[in-house]
């Protein structure tokens, strides 16, 4: 399982600002849904957001798994935007999921589809330089639903 | 009669700020809208200086200051602020320096606002935020109201006199420069011009004889005189403490003969005078005989049962009972708790440890026993407090008595349970009991808190090991310290016993290590009502992992007014360094299990037994016994030390003129104000003849007055002696001079 997934090649690059303060969160957005509960709405990014955000409070586990979640909030306004997840339950890693660590909740953010050099297409995360070659060891059962559960893979934690 | 006067809403706008970011306007603060997270002031950056400064619309007298918040919890609130306020943005006094709670409730904070009781006026204030909660995070203030004084009636006297007061200021630091530059006509004239008082007549009588006329002796009289008036007791009063510890030899009183021992227990012959080895064991004091009650404990193999009264007057200990069971008391046991009623002369015992090996459903029964010391007889209050709605067996918890109501608190203690059940999984997750509080004339139990993880506000989070006192003039419990399975906890709260009120002094995120006792050590805390303090003797973790690195006994003094911790000693690494004889004979070594029990009457504590954690000898328990008292200088040592400054520098003058006598007087009568067993006074002692053969050419003019060498010196002894008397009757701290920057 990584970014290189084919399911989430297709998906397009948005960049991430704040709803709040509109200070600009992460250039490298995916609109995603949660395993657990499809009606939620996320963007997701696999790099930690650069002096963008910061945790607030301490770790926390929803009702719907078993992963340690962290909020994070927007460093200019210190409104929560999202979640970090530091440690992914076992469920949820062994789920098909986008490999993404930090999610923004779409109320909190606004958003706009990037384009591609040419200015003429959207940019796709298929275009994106690849962040780590990580042997894809079996291919996953692709699903209809672009799906990410709440976790990530430790190998890209350890980036 | 003093009127009581109108506290009302001021009304200011706001008139400068260092930045702001987005839409968050300085001016957002002046509406309160808790549910909307963009009605506030938000910084652009957390950079020093940021700040606010607000403008009342009129000069008044500011009392209050209230921060409103956002509904939920938010990083950019302020951890940490000062308030500044004054008549001109230039000159602003600070009126208060404190934190905001990261939650959704208001918070409202009083202003200094007077000085010497005589209120003043502002028309600026400067709000500083310091320290957000997320550290990274900009400063947010949502809503500020103040509250205050604004009718003209009150304020102009206000006004008058602030303007008054900074020209008397001023006068007295102008009186203080002509004198210490020999000015002595233009502070004559001053004086008699403005008739305002440098200093009190004492204080000028002091200078003419020291400074003026060199008339040592009388200097010293004077010195003696206000030190026998009791001038210098404020001086020692913000002196820190310094400990006393020593060991206490109880008397052997073999042969008096107790009447009520039970020989059949005793195998040695040395041991029965006093208690032996233990840890776990309970200590209480009953201060109006200074009788220091022990019970129990466990010696290395074996939980005791005896029971022991030690005599402060008499310095001998005397056995109650070698088995309390056998009358009707409690059995054998350790990890319980005790408390006296000093009033009715009753002790207490509630809970004990029991060893997974021996639990079962009736062993597992929490007994509750009350110990009549006139009577000398044991009730058996309870067989299961639990089953009477109170807490069930429990070890490590804490117990307090409120003699005043008859009440006692209970609180924590980590539940036992039995192990051998088939229950659910959830058993071996550790319970720890809340907070309960016994109606002793009732015998009634009432849950006041249960366990819960500090949800909210009133929410209180059990544990076990921690430290709970109760204040018995404020009549507030005082709770820190303690663990929850691995997890050592460092928050610090008050609970108000009538008012039913959890107040958190201290969440224990704040990170100022050496600064607050530390956490994960076994702390022992007692608590002076008089004085206003909590002392902490914290000693050996528990934890063996930290303990070889860790070895230290420290003991810190909580000031509950002020709230600040200071530490009083720390015995550091070189103690377990160099493992000398010598240490231990000075100071109880580093240790946890022990008891400390304190006489807030004599201001004495005392330190029995415990658990040295020797990892080569598991079973070792100490039998040593302590008293400690903390001291500040005293009034003799203060006189002392202000003859061995006067006789000082009367030898430095002497030495320039007449060096023979200047030595002899060395020897002789300087020599007598020297404590020559103290190293440090005694170095110094011995530096001191070097004056005999040194010029004093290093004396730089004071430029255009007359001042010579001597005059200059002594003027500078005098500053020196002025400082221990009360800051109302000496010269003003500051000096004339320093008002200029280059």
């Amino acid at each position: 399982m990584s970014t290189s997934n084919a399911n989430f090649k297709n998906k397009c690059v948005t960049q991430v600002n704040c709803v709040f303060c509109d200070s600009l969160l992460c250039t490298r957005g995916m609109k995603a849904v949660l395993l657990a509960d499809t009606e939620v709405e996320l963007f997701s990014t696999d790099i930690p957001p650069n002096r963008t955000v910061d945790f607030v409070a301490s770790c926390y586990t929803t009702e719907s798994c078993k992963c340690k979640l962290r909020d994070i909030a927007c460093l200019k306004c210190g409104n929560v935007v999202g979640y970090h997840v530091v440690a992914p339950c076992k469920p949820c890693l062994l789920s098909c999921n986008n490999g993404h660590f930090w999610m923004f909740n779409s109320d909190a953010v606004s958003t706009l589809n990037r384009l591609d050099v040419t200015g003429l297409n959207l940019l796709l995360w298929g275009d994106l330089p690849e962040l780590e070659d990580s042997e894809n060891e079996e291919s996953e059962t692709p699903s209809e639903e672009e799906c990410i559960s709440t976790s990530v893979l430790y190998l890209i934690f350890h980036l | 009669m003093a009127v009581v006067l109108e506290n009302g809403v001021l009304t200011f706008s706001v008139y400068k700020w260092s930045s702001y970011s987005s839409t968050y306007l300085p001016e957002n603060i002046l509406v309160d809208k808790p549910n909307d997270q963009s009605s506030r002031w938000s910084s652009e950056s957390n950079y020093p200086p940021q700040f606010l400064v607000l403008k009342m619309e009129r000069p008044a007298v500011v009392q209050s200051i209230t921060f409103g918040k956002y509904e939920k919890t938010h990083v950019c609130n302020l951890k940490k602020f000062k308030v500044f306020g004054g008549m001109s943005e230039e000159n602003m006094t600070e009126l208060l320096s404190s934190g905001l709670k990261n939650d959704y409730n208001k918070e409202t904070f009083t202003l200094k606002h007077k000085i010497d009781e005589q209120m003043f006026p502002c028309r600026f204030v400067k709000i500083v935020p310091l320290m957000s909660w997320g550290p990274s995070f900009n400063f947010s203030i949502w809503y500020i109201e103040l509250h205050g004084i604004e009718d003209p009636d009150v304020v102009q006297p206000c006004l008058n006199w602030y303007s008054k007061y900074r020209e008397q200021e001023a006068i007295r630091l102008c009186l203080k420069h002509f004198r210490q530059h020999n000015y002595t006509e233009a502070f004559e004239s001053l004086q008699k011009k403005t008739r305002i008082a440098l200093e009190h007549p004492m204080l000028t009588h002091l200078h003419d004889r020291l400074v003026l006329q060199g008339d040592f002796d009388a200097c010293e009289e004077l010195i003696d005189k206000a030190v026998r008036d009791g001038l210098f007791n404020h001086y020692i009063s913000q002196q820190e403490y310094k400990p006393r510890w020593s060991q206490i030899i109880p008397k052997c009183n073999k042969g008096t003969g107790i009447p009520e021992i039970n020989r059949d227990d005793i195998n040695g012959d040395g041991d029965d005078n006093r208690p032996g080895m233990r840890g776990g064991h309970q200590m209480v004091i009953d201060v109006q005989t200074e009788t220091v009650y022990l019970f129990g404990g466990w010696d290395g193999t074996q939980d005791l049962a005896d029971f022991w009264a030690y005599s402060v007057q008499d310095n001998q200990w005397a056995c109650i009972s070698r088995d309390t069971e056998k009358e009707k008391g409690p059995s054998a046991r350790s990890c319980h708790k005790m408390c006296i009623d000093s009033h009715r002369h009753q002790i207490y015992t509630l809970g004990r440890y029991l060893d997974s090996s021996v639990r079962n459903s009736k062993s597992l029964k929490s007994d509750f026993f009350c110990y009549d010391i006139d009577a000398n007889t044991w009730t058996l209050l309870s067989e299961d407090t639990s089953a009477d709605g109170g807490p069930k067996l429990v070890f490590d918890h804490q117990m307090c008595m409120d003699s005043e109501k008859h009440m006692i608190y209970t609180f924590g203690g980590r539940i036992l349970t039995c192990n051998g059940s088939v229950e659910d999984a959830r058993t071996s997750e550790p319970q720890f009991s809340g907070l309960y509080a016994y109606h002793c004339q009732d015998r009634t139990w009432s849950l006041l808190r249960e366990d819960s993880c500090n949800a909210g506000p009133e929410d209180i989070q059990s544990r076990i090991g921690h430290c709970m006192l109760f204040h018995t003039r404020n009549r507030c419990l005082y709770v820190f310290g303690g663990q929850r399975s691995k997890t050592y906890l460092n928050d610090f709260f008050s609970y108000d016993v009538d008012g039913d009120h959890v107040e958190i002094i201290s969440d224990g995120t704040k990170k100022d290590s050496g600064m607050v006792p530390m956490t994960g050590f076994t702390q022992r805390a007692t608590i002076d009502p008089e004085l206003n303090e909590i002392h902490v003797l914290s000693g050996l973790s528990k934890d063996k992992d930290k303990r070889e690195e860790n070895v230290r006994n420290s003991f810190w003094i909580y000031d509950i007014a002020r709230n600040n911790w200071s530490c009083v000693y720390k015995n550091d690494q070189a103690a377990k360094d160099n493992p000398s004889k010598a240490l231990q004979e000075e100071e109880p070594c580093p240790r946890f299990a022990h008891q400390l029990v304190y006489d807030e009457m004599h201001k004495v504590h005392y330190l029995f037994g415990g658990n040295p954690g020797k990892s080569c000898s598991p079973k070792m328990r100490l039998d040593d016994f302590w008293s400690l008292k903390l001291c500040r200088p005293s009034k003799e040592y203060l006189l002392r030390h202000c003859r061995y400054l006067i006789r000082k520098y009367r030898f430095e003058e002497k030495a320039q003129s007449e060096p023979i006598t200047a030595l002899k007087y060395l020897q002789n009568d300087l020599s007598l104000t020297v404590d020559h067993t103290d190293p440090g006074e005694t170095q110094e002692f011995q530096l001191l003849p070097s004056a005999l053969f040194k010029s004093g050419s290093d004396f730089i003019p004071l430029g255009f007055s007359d001042v010579d060498q001597t005059y200059a010196q002594r003027t500078q002894l005098f500053d020196t002696l002025v400082n221990f008397f009360p800051d109302s009757m000496t010269p003003p701290k500051g000096n004339l001079v320093d008002l200029i920057t280059l």
